[in-house]
């Protein structure tokens, strides 16, 4: 019982953190229809520089989104403009190969970099244990999922009250009538794309305080994330955060109860599992 | 025009049959061709699923795998001669393609979904095949090497390449084949606009499905070559870069062109060997980040395929000549 309640714990704060790098996927796909497959390998990118930012500037793990997020924001808005931006009126074919072209680019630049060897800090300011009865919490994994939340409850205020959230929820509503009204699709479009981006900043910076990273963990974030936003389907935030703590709790529990080498296999079955019965997501209202 | 393309590719098919000839002192060099036209293949199979049927997959490594696992399997355990082996991979391979695309099909999985989902299936087959210690296993399982040609193993690569070329010639012509017949014309309209397609009588469902069969009938016989030519199995077959790459081969090439993707395999891969031999040496994978801008520049400026700029450039200099020899 113990056993199942820790494996649980694990897999709640997990999943919170799940939540937060779909949400950025959702931005980019719910908004601009773009399905980004290099989306897993920006979270790699940025436990990268998270990692580089660790152990040759002294940052502590944890501090680096405070730079990360506005690096990988301009990233994102330079990769709209220079490659997104050209695919939108193609066929989604072209879109995908774009995108792939571009997570090969990531990928390779990362082995280029780090090598492929896993990479972790020794260190981290949040680092250490607690007990609550007797389940054991580290205070890394609890943080970040807190802080992950946070940043959620942050992007839907940002979408519900100010003037450019709105503007990004019109345009994923109804493209034609938001041009209309006078918003600029474009500027749109790179906004989205480029929180989406930086999202993956804030994620990437807090799994580097408990994680290692190396180059496949794009390929896994990227499946993993498409896994949480297919269970949700488009335009809930809370379902999000469900979503990912179902998934989150599915992989811990495959770890524990059955085989360390299973956690990725339960996750891409109920991908594959809710594509089939559930099409369009089970918290999504579109 | 029709017999100048027949002439075209009839020199074109003497030439790939006298390359080994040039090339035989070198194994490095009949390995890429091999490699090129393993790609070609795969590629071009993928045509008929992705090309022409507008289903973007991604699982060519499970059906890959799969045909390699079985022939491998077979091989090891029961001592059955490859060359009928990868028969039963091909087999293996349709009968793991109807279990799936039956319900993809049926609960009208589409786009990127469906790209997703077959993505999700080579990874799903990867892990399952490392937690099956029976068959497969985290370590390579070698197959046992008879060295005779009844096992399909040779003392060189010249009989794999003619193998591939066999293979490559095969799902060309089928390719051709069902570009021509009502099978083709349904895939090219439902890959065009399912909803249309399937309001004017086109069977989408079916078509579908016999399209991944015949997909995964050849990616799974190609399989069971890919085994012998490396002499191992392991899970990594199931290769998700892999997957991904022949369905872009397939896009850079020319969708729905019965040559298409061959040509896309032709220039790319041998564009990725030729970085890797040379800049492998000092710095791995920089060749990746060399070939997937590559891959991107001819993606955005040449969206329906590089093949439509060698369709233009052909038809350009044959009016050119026609013109000429109207002239004298």
């Amino acid at each position: 019982m113990d056993a199942l309640i820790q494996l649980l714990a694990n897999g709640a704060l997990m999943g919170c953190i799940y939540a937060l790098i779909t949400l950025g996927l959702s931005l980019i796909f719910g908004v601009m229809n773009v399905v980004n497959f290099a989306h897993g390998d920006l979270v790699m990118l940025s436990m990268y520089i998270a990692f580089w930012m660790g152990s040759y500037l002294g940052f502590d793990a944890s501090l680096t989104p405070l730079i990360t997020f506005p690096l990988l924001f301009i990233v994102g808005i330079a990769f709209y403009y220079s490659l997104i931006d050209r695919t939108l009126r193609q066929k989604y074919v072209t879109q995908i190969a774009v995108t792939v072209g571009l997570m090969t680019f990531l990928r390779a630049i990362a082995q280029l970099a780090w090598k492929a060897q896993p990479r972790s800090l020794p260190y981290s300011l949040i680092s250490g244990n607690f007990q609550i009865g007797s389940v054991t919490i580290m205070t890394s994994r609890l943080i970040s999922a807190l802080v992950s939340i946070l940043v959620i409850v942050v992007v839907a205020i940002f979408l519900s009250k100010t003037w450019a959230g709105r503007a990004i929820r019109a345009v994923s509503d109804d493209f034609d009538a938001s041009s209309l009204m006078g918003v600029n699709y474009k500027g749109t479009y790179a906004l989205a794309f480029g929180l989406g981006s930086a999202l993956t900043a804030i994620a990437g910076g807090m799994l580097m305080t408990f994680q290692q990273v190396d180059p496949t963990m794009g390929l896994r974030f990227g499946l993993l994330s498409w896994c949480v936003l297919a269970l949700t389907g488009l335009g809930s935030i809370s379902g999000l955060l469900i979503s990912g703590i179902i998934v989150g709790c599915a992989e811990a529990l495959a770890m524990g109860f059955w085989d360390p080498r299973a956690r990725m296999l339960v996750v891409y079955m109920i991908f594959i599992l809710v594509l089939w019965l559930r099409p369009r997501g089970v918290f999504g209202r579109k | 025009m029709k017999k100048f393309r027949f002439a075209l590719l009839c020199l074109l098919v003497l030439l790939a049959l006298v390359l080994p000839i040039f090339f035989r002192s070198n194994p490095y060099n009949l390995i890429l061709l091999t490699t090129i036209l393993l790609y070609g293949v795969l590629a071009t199979a993928w045509n008929i699923i992705g090309g022409m049927g507008g289903q973007l997959d991604l699982a060519a490594g499970a059906y890959l795998g799969l045909g390699a696992f079985t022939t491998g399997t077979l091989l090891i355990r029961f001592n059955l001669t490859p060359w009928i082996g990868i028969f039963i991979g091909g087999l293996v391979a349709v009968l793991f393609a109807v279990l799936v695309g039956l319900p993809l099909f049926r609960f009208k999985v589409k786009e990127v979904w469906y790209a997703l989902s077959s993505a999700a299936l080579v990874e799903v087959l990867r892990i399952a095949f490392i937690m099956w210690e029976k068959v497969g296993g985290p370590v390579e399982r070698y197959l046992p090497s008879y060295g005779s040609p009844l096992y399909m193993r040779f003392g060189s690569y010249i009989p794999y390449y003619y193998i591939m070329l066999t293979l490559l010639l095969a799902a060309l012509f089928i390719n051709f084949w069902i570009s021509r017949s009502k099978l083709g014309y349904y895939l090219i309209a439902l890959g065009d606009d399912e909803d249309a397609a399937a309001v004017l009588g086109v069977g989408v469902r079916s078509s579908k499905l016999k399209a991944l069969m015949i997909y995964a009938f050849i990616v799974g016989v190609t399989g069971g070559v890919y085994a012998c030519l490396y002499g191992f199995i392991h899970p990594n077959f199931f290769s998700s870069p892999l997957s991904t790459e022949v369905a872009i081969l397939g896009i850079v090439g020319g969708m729905g062109i019965t040559y298409g993707p061959l040509i896309g395999a032709i220039l790319l891969v041998s564009i990725r060997e030729l970085l890797r031999a040379n800049l492998g040496g000092q710095l791995e994978s920089l060749y990746l980040v060399i070939y997937s801008t590559v891959l991107i520049l001819i993606v955005l400026f040449r969206p329906r395929g590089i093949t439509t700029l060698l369709q233009d450039g052909f038809n350009k200099l044959f009016s050119r000549w026609v013109r000429k020899n109207h002239a004298e």
